[in-house]
């Protein structure tokens, strides 16, 4: 070992490398006798050892998709890369490497164990997805900040964590505060950590401990809420009638009239058709979520009860295969064992008629019921439409009423401001429309286009949306439940029977 | 008046005898000389025949008349009082219906004096938890006293002995067993009256042998409605019927005939054995004298009213047909007499006590006892004092006009643990039933912890035994049942949970004892590692049921074949050695977290032809499923062999052919795994039989030991317990006694100047005070000495340290400055407190002179100097 670390020749991952170490690794004596001669496929390899192999890149890992484990260890690699594909991997072990920064691990979810030990790594940073992280090893790395540590908080299945060779292990109040930060830990650098010096590391950190778990707690309940809120509105945007138990439509109608934001204030009756919409759009969509989930129900119930028929038939027909082998195998006369075979295959021809018939039944039911669900749910999302249309015209009227209101105000307002008997009350902008009468008519009814171009928009969008899916839930049902699970289900059948029939011709072959 | 009769007619006969006698002898001497005259009177006197009447000892059984307490041999006056109420009230009773039957009023008590029915109830809740309800107070009656029928039948009993010399004697007859019952009833709260009327033979006589036995009656079984179908707006349509529907309908038709036709044999039968099976006819048939318990609904939550036997502790209903009519009912605080019709026997009565239209009741005071109202009571605080009292006067006044019932004259019940635990008289009580007989033991009066066993038998006769139902109990090897099938030679026992296998349930052929024969062995598979439910052997066969494992296997079946004969010298191995296995079959449950198509469903290992069969779970949305069939290499079972593999020893079916073919890899490392899961599946059947002859044993010793556990708790039996206990009490008082001794006798150390003597003089004693004294002085004087040595050497310390501070008080540095200031704070303290401490001595000292000098004057061995 007299080289230089210098003088080292970097090595390529290549695929004479890989394959040398998935045969070395892979099944032994007669086993790797027959895989050889088979051929591995890269894409079964469940674990891999790439060691002592001065390896400066990672490279042409894609294909090992199946991989469990993996061994990176004492190479010269100094990037976290290429390791995307590898989404199955549990065991990653990158130690005694030049890994300066922690990187590119956003896609292994399922990791358990990563080994980092002996890098140049000075912040714990990127591993944001990585929750299922049982051991985690950053020992001799370049880790200076104690308070970046509060970083592995966010793992609640981390036990076991080795920070040895650091350089802020120096710090006399290293081991308590990693143990009071992180007190779901079971073992640091090596050790178990006991009852007591948790006990005591806690106590030491009280109040900064406190406020931090305060504060995360507070994190949490909002991170709930959120959620909470995103699940109610995607539930309301199912039932087609978000945002209407506020003033979001009324909003939206002046949100684009400014002239109109200035004259007006929310009336209380809009606010109260637009609830009425949302509370009608929300028993709606209850109601069709219990006719989908019956409908459900029922389909799965009628292709149970086929199911266990024709399984029952299966049965029936293996038991009788049985006898028939065991006694044909006895039979010397040659005549009659084609008789047999030949009762064998009448059999196998009543087995599929049957399974078939099944089958044939089967598909008349389902038809059936699709029919009616289909048009149930037609039935239930015409009533919507038009009631929301009705609640919404009458938003409409309340518009137009209130245009006819607004115009007259206008019209009276302007005639004080020309005989100058208005106060300075009004504000400039106002002043400035105030001019003549073309120009406050115009700026009242175009207001008044813009708010029913709202509410028509509003209805278009409910009604196509509606109807959208209505389409799509009845044909993805037709394709589901009719065509692929016919196709399937005969395709099965007549396997079978093939199958049956080659065992049969086989046993005649052998027995010839 | 029976008995002093009697007496006189036996005195009466002793004279005459002795008359007779004086008469022989001067016949004797003039025998020579009779005249014809005489001769003539002889022949005369000959014909006049006095039999003695036969004295009955069994009616009267005499009493100590020591045991019992003055109650019971004299009446207050106030039970004078009742029993001539009494009279007063048989008499009207007479007067007014003068066929009625004497009524049960007023029979005499082991002691010879007349007293009151009710007052024979004693109202008693003893501690016995058994006892707290009807039934369990039913059956201990039952099983604690034997019979003594009346006698005569038809005639009401002359004596009535107390509850609680029944419960000394263990037997009574009906009257003493109700009256029993009923004050346990009352006690424990129930509203329970005794009933005096008339009741069929087998009634009377406790006879059952009529009556199917109650642990033989079979629970009726719940039918379980076939939960109908919900209708779902989505059913699929069935598919249509295409047989016909007249073909049907006449099937139905000749169905129910035949239905019928059976129903109606079936009937006949029965009536034809119940027929047979009638009790002969009785011809004292409702003459026959019984008594028995009433229970009333109200109290203790009993929702309707009811009888109780007390020879069998069973309820009847209210129209029981072994009842057949009812004089009158009483408890502690009433007599009720029955004004209504029996021709019908007890069927339609009415028992509303305070109908006095049906029940005329003797003492008008509280026609029946009430539930006392809470709500009345709360009316009672809420009142005001004066009010209250003005009400309380009206009651007293009011209970004043009538007769109340005086308190009960027995003495308080009384009934040992150990009685309690030995049940019946001797611990043993047999009764005879329908076919079957029940004998009934106490617990540990078995060597074998037999408590009860229950024989079944073909015939009435109880000749031909079917079957033997035993029940055991407190046995070490947990054996609770065993049942004994004598027909078929099957036997089957029981066990608790705890014995180190588990076992549940065994049940054999008595004939075939040893392994390798037809049995059933249930487990208790929540307490076993394998989780193993049950095993079931015939001579070929063994099947095994699992639950709840973790490899998901819930059955496995192994077919055995014959022993190969060897001849020649046998090996003394090959005994022990388990026979051929022909094929293991092993079955498994789907484990959701593997692809149906590669989840085991079933694995068939031929082992005679060496073969292997492997069919797999069912996908959700398949009907077919995929089956794998392995040959085996031919050099499987070398150990260290390299085992090759070729395609041809392997055939599979996959359901879906779109699926890529398996490698050969994988087939092998397959192939491997196989073979290994048949040699783990080999290993466990030798175990199982390995287990089987451990059980069997196992069950072979503990028959023979047969030892009985005994609780902890159970400080009688337990001698171990009882030995612990005394040794701990001993060491109580062992304790006790060194600590007396170890009272400081502060006059030790002077009697031990002057050598202990026995007796001290009056100078000695003298002086012994008063050197005692002079010693707690000397003590005292010295501590106060002490206190204020210290006190000095302090105030000299810090007057030094001042001193040297006013020296030195311009060169030093501000820390020892401040150390001077501690210091000298610290020292005053000190000093204070020492200053303190002298002060409260010079206080306590004299009283604790005083103290001493009053001990010392008290003191046994010098009192008597002052």
């Amino acid at each position: 070992m007299s080289r230089l670390y210098d003088t080292v020749e970097p090595a390529v991952i290549d695929e004479e490398m890989l394959k040398k170490a998935v045969e070395e690794q892979g099944p032994k004596e007669e086993a790797g006798k027959i895989a050889k001669q088979e051929g591995i496929d890269f894409g079964d390899v469940l674990s891999l050892r790439l060691d002592f192999l001065n390896i400066l890149k990672i490279d042409n890992l894609w294909e090992f998709t199946k991989l469990t484990k993996l061994q990176l260890d004492n190479n010269i690699i100094e990037k976290i890369e290429g390791l995307e594909s590898l989404v199955n991997l549990v065991w990653l072990d990158l130690s005694f490497n030049n890994i300066e920064v922690i990187d590119n691990l956003d896609s292994l979810t399922k990791l358990e164990d990563l080994t980092l030990y002996s890098n140049r790594i000075s912040t714990i940073e990127n591993m944001d997805s990585l929750l299922n992280l049982h051991v985690l090893s950053l020992g001799r790395n370049q880790l200076t900040d104690l308070e970046n540590l509060r970083y592995l908080r966010r793992f609640k299945n981390l036990k076991t964590l080795n920070l040895s060779d650091n350089p802020f292990c120096k710090q006399d109040e290293y081991k308590q505060y990693v143990i009071a930060f992180l007190s779901n830990l079971e073992f640091l650098d090596y050790r178990l950590v006991d009852q007591q010096s948790r006990d005591a590391a806690i106590e030491k950190y009280q109040v900064s401990r406190d406020e931090m778990l305060h504060n995360e707690k507070q994190a949490e309940i909002k991170k709930e809420d959120e959620t909470k809120r995103q699940q109610e509105l995607e539930k309301h945007k199912n039932a087609y009638v978000e945002l209407m138990n506020g003033p979001d439509l009324f909003e939206q109608m002046y949100a684009e009239d400014k002239e109109g934001q200035k004259l007006n204030e929310m009336p209380e009756k809009f606010m109260q058709i637009c609830t009425q919409i949302f509370d009608f759009g929300i028993a709606e969509h209850e109601k069709r979520e219990e006719e989908v989930k019956s409908f459900w129900e029922c389909v799965e119930e009628a292709k149970q009860d086929n199911k266990r028929l024709g399984m029952v038939h299966i049965d029936e027909f293996t038991e009788t295969k049985k006898r028939m082998l065991l006694e044909m195998s006895q039979m010397s006369d040659h005549k009659m064992v084609e008789q047999y075979a030949r009762d064998y295959n009448d059999k196998i021809q009543v087995l599929w008629d049957k399974l078939m018939g099944l089958e044939l039944q089967l598909v008349d039911q389902l038809e059936e019921v699709i029919k009616e669900f289909e048009r149930n749910m037609q039935d239930m999302v015409g009533t919507f439409v038009e009631n929301v249309q009705a609640l919404l015209s009458q938003c409409r009227d309340l518009e137009n009423n209130h245009h006819e209101k607004m115009m007259e105000i206008a019209i009276v307002t302007l005639e004080k401001v020309i005989k100058n008997e208005l106060d300075d009350e009004i504000s400039d902008d106002l002043k400035m429309l105030l001019v003549d009468k073309d120009t406050i008519i115009n700026a009242v009814s175009s207001s008044h286009d813009v708010h029913l171009l709202k509410i028509d928009n509003k209805e278009d969008d409910i009604v196509t949306r509606i109807n959208q899916s209505l389409k799509n839930l009845i044909e993805q049902i037709h394709q589901d439940e009719e065509i692929t699970r016919n196709r399937m289900r005969v395709s099965e059948i007549n396997n079978l029977i093939d199958h049956l029939r080659e065992e049969m011709d086989n046993l005649e072959v052998m027995q010839n | 008046m029976d008995s002093s009769e009697m007496n006189e007619g036996e005195i009466h006969q002793i004279d005459s005898d002795d008359v007779i006698k004086e008469e022989d002898e001067t016949e004797n001497e003039e025998g020579e000389d009779l005249t014809e005259d005489a001769e003539a009177l002889k022949a005369e006197l000959a014909k006049i025949v006095v039999h003695p009447p036969s004295y009955e000892q069994s009616l009267m059984e005499e009493f100590d008349q020591a045991e019992f307490s003055p109650s019971y041999k004299d009446n207050l006056p106030k039970e004078n009082l009742v029993l001539q109420y009494a009279e007063n009230f048989r008499r009207q009773m007479v007067q007014l219906y003068r066929d009625r039957k004497p009524l049960f009023l007023n029979p005499v008590n082991e002691c010879g004096v007349e007293k009151f029915v009710c007052t024979t109830i004693r109202p008693t809740l003893l501690e016995f938890k058994e006892l707290y309800n009807w039934d369990g107070a039913a059956e201990f009656v039952a099983d604690y006293l034997n019979i003594e029928p009346l006698k005569p039948e038809y005639e009401l009993p002359k004596r009535l002995i107390s509850p609680s010399t029944v419960l000394k004697r263990q037997k009574g007859n009906c009257f003493e067993y109700s009256t029993l019952l009923c004050s346990l009833l009352i006690g424990a709260g129930y509203d329970a009256y005794v009933i005096s009327g008339y009741a069929t033979k087998e009634t009377c006589l406790a006879d059952e042998s009529r009556d199917i036995c109650p642990l033989l009656k079979k629970k009726e079984e719940v039918q379980e409605e076939a939960r109908k179908k919900e209708m779902k707006k989505y059913n699929v349509k069935p598919p249509r019927d295409l047989r016909s529907k007249f073909e049907l309908k006449q099937e139905a038709k000749k169905e129910a005939e035949k239905q019928a036709e059976k129903e109606k044999q079936r009937k006949e039968e029965e009536e034809r054995i119940a027929e047979l099976e009638k009790p002969p006819p009785d011809p004292y048939f409702g003459l026959r004298i019984h008594a028995w318990v009433l229970v009333l609904s109200g109290k203790r939550e009993v929702p309707e009213n009811f009888f109780i036997e007390p020879f069998t502790g069973l309820s009847h209903p209210m129209d029981s047909s072994n009842y057949l009519g009812i004089e009158s009912v009483w408890n502690n605080v009433n007599y009720w007499v029955n004004m209504q019709d029996c021709s019908e026997g007890v069927k339609g009565l009415s028992f509303d006590l305070g109908d006095s239209t049906v029940w005329e009741f003797m003492f008008p005071n509280n026609d029946k006892p009430l539930l006392k109202i809470p709500d009345a009571e709360d009316d009672l605080n809420d009142m005001d004092d004066d009010e209250r009292k003005k009400y309380l006067d009206d009651e007293e006044h009011e209970v004043e006009k009538y007769l109340d019932m005086p308190p009960s004259w027995v003495d308080a019940l009384k009934l040992s643990h150990r009685d309690f635990q030995m049940r019946c008289p001797h611990g043993k009580k047999t009764k005879v039933y329908k076919r079957a007989k029940l004998e009934k033991f106490a617990h540990y009066l078995m060597k074998d912890g037999l408590i009860s066993r229950l024989s079944v038998y073909e015939d009435r006769e109880l000749t031909d035994l079917m079957k033997v139902h035993e029940y055991y109990a407190h046995r070490s090897d947990k054996l609770t049942q065993k049942l004994t099938n004598h027909r078929t030679g099957q036997v089957c026992e029981n066990f608790d949970p705890g014995r180190p296998r588990c076992l549940k349930e065994h049940q054999f052929k008595s004939s075939t004892p040893g392994p390798e024969n037809e049995r059933v062995m249930i487990f208790y598979h929540e307490a076993r590692v394998d989780g193993l439910v049950k095993r079931e052997e015939t001579q070929t066969e063994m099947t095994e049921e699992y639950s709840n494992r973790d490899d998901f296997l819930f059955y496995k079946y192994v077919e055995f074949g014959k022993r190969a004969k060897k001849f020649g010298p046998q090996e003394t191995s090959s005994a022990n050695k388990g026979r051929p296995i022909n094929k293991m079959i092993q079955k498994f449950h789907r484990n959701r977290n593997k692809p149906a198509n590669e989840d085991i469903a079933e694995i068939i290992f031929h082992v005679a032809e060496d073969k292997i069969h492997i069919s797999y779970h069912t996908e959700d949305v398949r009907i077919a499923a995929s089956t794998r069939e392995f040959l085996k290499p031919p050099n499987w079972d070398e150990k260290g062999a390299v085992l090759t593999f070729n395609p041809e020893m392997h055939q599979t079916f996959q359901v879906d052919p779109m699926l890529p073919m398996n490698k050969q890899v994988e087939l092998y490392e397959m192939l491997m795994e196989l073979l290994k899961a048949e040699e783990k599946c080999r290993n466990e059947v030798r175990d199982s039989q390995n287990e089987v002859r451990n059980i069997l044993d196992d069950r072979t010793k503990e028959e023979a030991a047969s030892e009985l556990d005994i609780s902890v708790y159970d400080t009688e039996r337990n001698e171990k317990a009882k030995k612990h206990r005394r040794e701990l009490e001993r060491q109580q008082l062992e304790e006790k006694m060194r600590k007396q001794e170890m009272d400081i006798d502060y006059l030790a150390p002077f009697l031990a100047k002057i050598g202990n003597p026995e007796k001290l003089s009056k100078q000695q004693a003298f002086s012994l005070k008063e050197e005692c004294l002079a010693d707690l002085k000397q003590r005292l004087i010295d501590k106060a000495n002490l206190i204020q040595a210290r006190f000095e050497k302090e105030s000299q310390e810090l007057e030094k340290k001042q001193a040297w501070y006013q020296q030195n008080q311009v060169s030093m540095g501000k820390e020892d400055e401040e150390e001077y200031l501690t210091y000298c704070k610290e020292a005053i303290f000190r000093i204070h407190i020492l200053d303190l401490r002298l002060t409260r001595h010079k206080e306590q000292a004299p009283h604790k002179y005083m103290q001493l000098e009053q001990k010392l004057r008290n003191d046994e061995r010098l009192s008597e100097f002052f």
